[in-house]
């Protein structure tokens, strides 16, 4: 059947004896727990969608700790969050077999960074998988719960957009879920890692992790792959960039043996000297990171190997961004020194329009920017989060100055409050306010930071496909989910002044944002209204009906679209106009014009 | 090998159109690949899925590799042209959705000359489809992917049987499967060679 890498993990790991499945969404890891949500009560086992990774991976680690098998996927950015409770893991080590899944992303398709995960496996001391295409990653999960068990170790299974967004043909067997309870065995001296435990269970992680070499060294998904006739020269890849490499080395008629590890951590030292020892150039072909580079350099000086290396630390290869077949294809010409015909890069034209990703029609965070831009008149700084909201960076608002990751906006409002004097506004949504918001909260209560909090509350987790969160009303997965009120956390936080608004009503939540100004200590507005694109889907989103512009009351000042953003307003050659199959209903445009053009269609 | 580049904005349904391409060649019992874009380009901004059907690695077409553009918006045709050639057919909706650089910006959207001539200068055919209007008249104003895979499948160019689109169609359509295949019929009917 046709999977894509994302499902194909969710059937592996079914077929594993799985028992217990978390998550926090985030794109490119969004779909496993998307498909989970689906089959999981089918299929017999426990998932939730957590608070955030860290919390997700601790639900997982007292399953695995118990016996049972467990998963936990995020993306890649998710594990900062999630590395506390992993780094002692892999100390403690695990009973029943646990993968974390992690999705990178270069090129930042969708993300703060492309930061390379394959070093968290160096630093935690993780077994990882590196599956390169929708079979692999079916195959490899299953490998990964089996080596896990194996060694008594956590294990890393790291995919990249590529892998985790492609859909291809993938040959499936029999689903087999574990079971749904097993009693933890009382083991204070493995699993309660005060400092006598935590110094000899070190000696243990290092122990099972040469274990681990070996099982590399030996595993079927460390294999040479011959592209014409081999020979002397050879390429050390893995993941995605395999697929380029291969593509690139046939396509390129080379002669060339491509080493291709999918068990790349430990890496398989026997094999790799090996292929060193009987290859005279070695190109190692990798996105991101050169991890398996330093590596390859450091086997082949330890051994006082000839062998020429060739990667990114010479420049052979880029450092930055995902690759393609036409990069590899560079490097490996130049490389070995191979004639090929220099393709050149196709630019486009310089004057078409842009088009990047927007605020939807009906969206309530346009309506809150709008209002608070005219509250501010734009003299204020804007720590920002992430979410649909972060779209605020763009013209006309201009809403984000500031943003590092999930639930920074809060605590970078404070320092941005206590030594600036322009008023400060964090914007925040609902779903990463109980991810990471609520200790920036706290703080700024103790600490006496003065500025402003706007929760925008769009009753999901919208960006990454609409998944549940704490505060939802319901959750698909866990039918008697108890709904945590926003206001009960703000009020309980110690915060003095509270207001919810309808951020439809601009200039109620213009009024609201004026006065949480002029207070002398952290203020919270909580700006509530669903999320257009599922008040569209369930058919009662219009509070109001479609809109259309009176084209003779227009005075034409353009304030529909220089003040405001709806994909549903275009303005061309000076002409305004509303599409009304575009058209959302929400009735905020008619309140931005200022001479009331913009009216109710009939 | 067939390489098919489908690009249009997010919200059209360009996933399910190529998921559809991916299941008919699967169902055909050929390999294929596909790529997509998720996260947020969805909100409105351009989205790029490639379908690769045959003997590949990797999943992404490289420059001037595509055997079919398929295009769900005028402009973002002109934007796909880098994976064009003379070898290349060029099949797009006539579906303008102006974004808001031109709005904003006062950048100009292209006219139906500059996409003419500029598509026919790279390509090696360009066959334009009022995908809004056949999905109208289909009864399902929403199925203009449709009238695309429709399209793509009467050109003949993929190699796959019009029996193998309409199963996978029924295996990625939950609404109106009927009136979507009339959408499907149309698109094919307008694109197939002249008898």
């Amino acid at each position: 059947m046709l999977l894509m890498g994302n499902e194909a993990i969710v059937r592996g790991a079914l077929e594993a004896r799985l028992s217990v499945a978390t998550t926090y969404p985030g794109t490119p890891a969004s779909e496993i727990g998307d498909t989970f949500a689906k089959v999981a009560e089918q299929a017999g086992i426990y998932f939730e969608y957590s608070t955030n990774e860290k919390v997700a991976t601790e639900v997982a680690i007292g399953a695995a700790a118990s016996g049972l098998r467990a998963m936990v996927s995020m993306k890649h950015v998710g594990v900062n969050v999630a590395s506390d409770p992993l780094m002692t893991f892999a100390y403690t080590g695990t009973r029943g077999g646990f993968v974390l899944v992690t999705a990178d992303d270069p090129s930042c398709h969708s993300s703060q960074n492309e930061q390379d995960n394959r070093f968290y496996a160096l630093f935690g001391g993780f077994p990882l998988f590196e599956p390169a295409s929708p079979q692999e990653c079916y195959d490899m999960v299953k490998k990964a719960f089996e080596v896990s068990e194996e060694l008594g170790q956590p294990v890393i299974l790291r995919t990249t957009t590529r892998v985790a967004h492609v859909r291809g043909p993938v040959t499936v067997g029999e689903i087999s879920v574990g079971p749904k309870k097993k009693e933890f065995v009382k083991e204070p001296a493995r699993f309660v890692t005060v400092p006598a435990v935590a110094r000899a269970r070190h000696l243990v992680l290092l122990e099972q992790l040469s274990k681990a070499e070996q099982m590399a060294d030996e595993s079927e998904f460390n294999t040479v792959i011959r592209i014409g006739d081999g020979g002397r020269q050879g390429i050390v890849t893995s993941s995605a960039a395999a697929n380029y490499t291969i593509d690139a080395a046939k396509g390129m008629g080379l002669h060339v043996d491509v080493l291709k590890l999918g068990f790349s951590n430990p890496v398989p030292s026997k094999k790799l000297l090996d292929f060193l020892r009987t290859h005279d150039i070695v190109v190692i072909v990798e996105e991101l990171e050169p991890v398996l580079e330093m590596q390859v350099r450091s086997l082949a000086q330890r051994e006082g190997l000839g062998t020429k290396v060739f990667g990114k630390m010479d420049g052979y290869m880029p450092r930055a961004y995902e690759f393609d077949q036409a990069i590899v294809t560079r490097g490996l010409a130049r490389a070995f020194s191979s004639d090929q015909k220099e393709t050149t890069r196709c630019e486009l034209p310089q004057d078409l329009p842009t088009r990047p990703p927007v605020l939807c029609a009906g969206c309530p965070h346009s309506a809150t920017y709008y209002a608070v831009n005219k509250a501010t008149n734009k003299k204020a700084l804007f720590a920002s989060d992430i979410g649909c909201y972060t779209l605020g960076v763009a013209p006309p608002y201009s809403t984000a100055d500031l943003l590092v990751c999930m639930g920074s906006s809060v605590g970078t409002a404070g320092g941005l409050a206590k030594v600036n004097d322009l008023p400060v506004i964090a914007f925040i949504g609902d779903s990463t306010f109980f991810h990471s918001g609520i200790p920036g909260l706290v703080n700024a209560v103790h600490q006496g930071h003065r500025f402003l909090v706007m929760i925008l509350d769009n009753r999901t987790t919208a960006m990454t496909g609409h998944q549940p969160h704490p505060g939802s009303a319901r959750d698909p997965c866990n039918p008697g989910a108890i709904s945590v009120s926003i206001e009960g956390v703000v009020k309980g936080c110690g915060v003095k002044w509270l207001k919810v608004v309808d951020p439809y009503d601009t200039s109620a939540t213009t009024e609201a944002v004026k006065e949480a100004l002029t207070q002398d200590s952290v203020s919270v507005i909580i700006a509530r209204r669903e999320c257009a694109l599922i008040a569209k889907r369930d058919e009662k989103g219009a509070i109001v009906k479609k809109h259309y512009i009176d084209q003779e009351a227009c005075k034409k000042c353009r304030t529909c679209v220089t003040k405001f953003q709806c994909p549903a307003i275009s303005s061309i050659d000076k002409l305004q106009t509303i599409d009304e199959a575009l058209c959302a209903g929400c009735g905020v445009c008619a309140q931005v014009c200022p001479y009331k053009a913009i009216k109710e269609a009939p | 090998m067939v390489d098919v580049y489908l690009v249009g904005v997010g919200g059209q349904g360009i996933i399910t159109a190529s998921k559809i391409v991916g299941d008919a060649a699967t169902l055909a019992g050929k390999k294929v690949l596909l790529s997509e874009t998720h996260g947020m380009a969805q909100r409105g901004g351009s989205v790029v899925c490639t379908a690769r059907i045959g003997d590949v690695r990797s999943p992404l077409i490289p420059d001037h590799g595509a055997d079919v553009v398929l295009s769900f918006e005028l402009l973002e045709t002109l934007r796909a042209l880098c994976k064009a050639s003379k070898n290349t057919v060029v099949i797009s909706s006539t579906e303008r959705i102006v974004p808001l650089s031109v709005s904003t910006q006062k950048l100009r959207y292209p006219t139906m000359e500059d996409v003419e001539g500029k598509v026919m200068r790279t390509a090696k055919a360009f066959m334009q489809i009022d995908a809004p209007r056949v999905a109208a008249d289909s009864g399902v104003p929403m199925s203009s992917n449709v009238v695309m895979v429709g399209a793509l499948a009467g050109t003949g160019i993929t190699g796959l049987d019009r029996a193998h689109f309409e199963s996978a169609m029924k295996m990625n359509i939950r609404r109106d499967l009927a009136e979507n295949i009339i959408a499907f019929s149309e698109g094919y009917r307008l694109a197939s060679p002249q008898p």
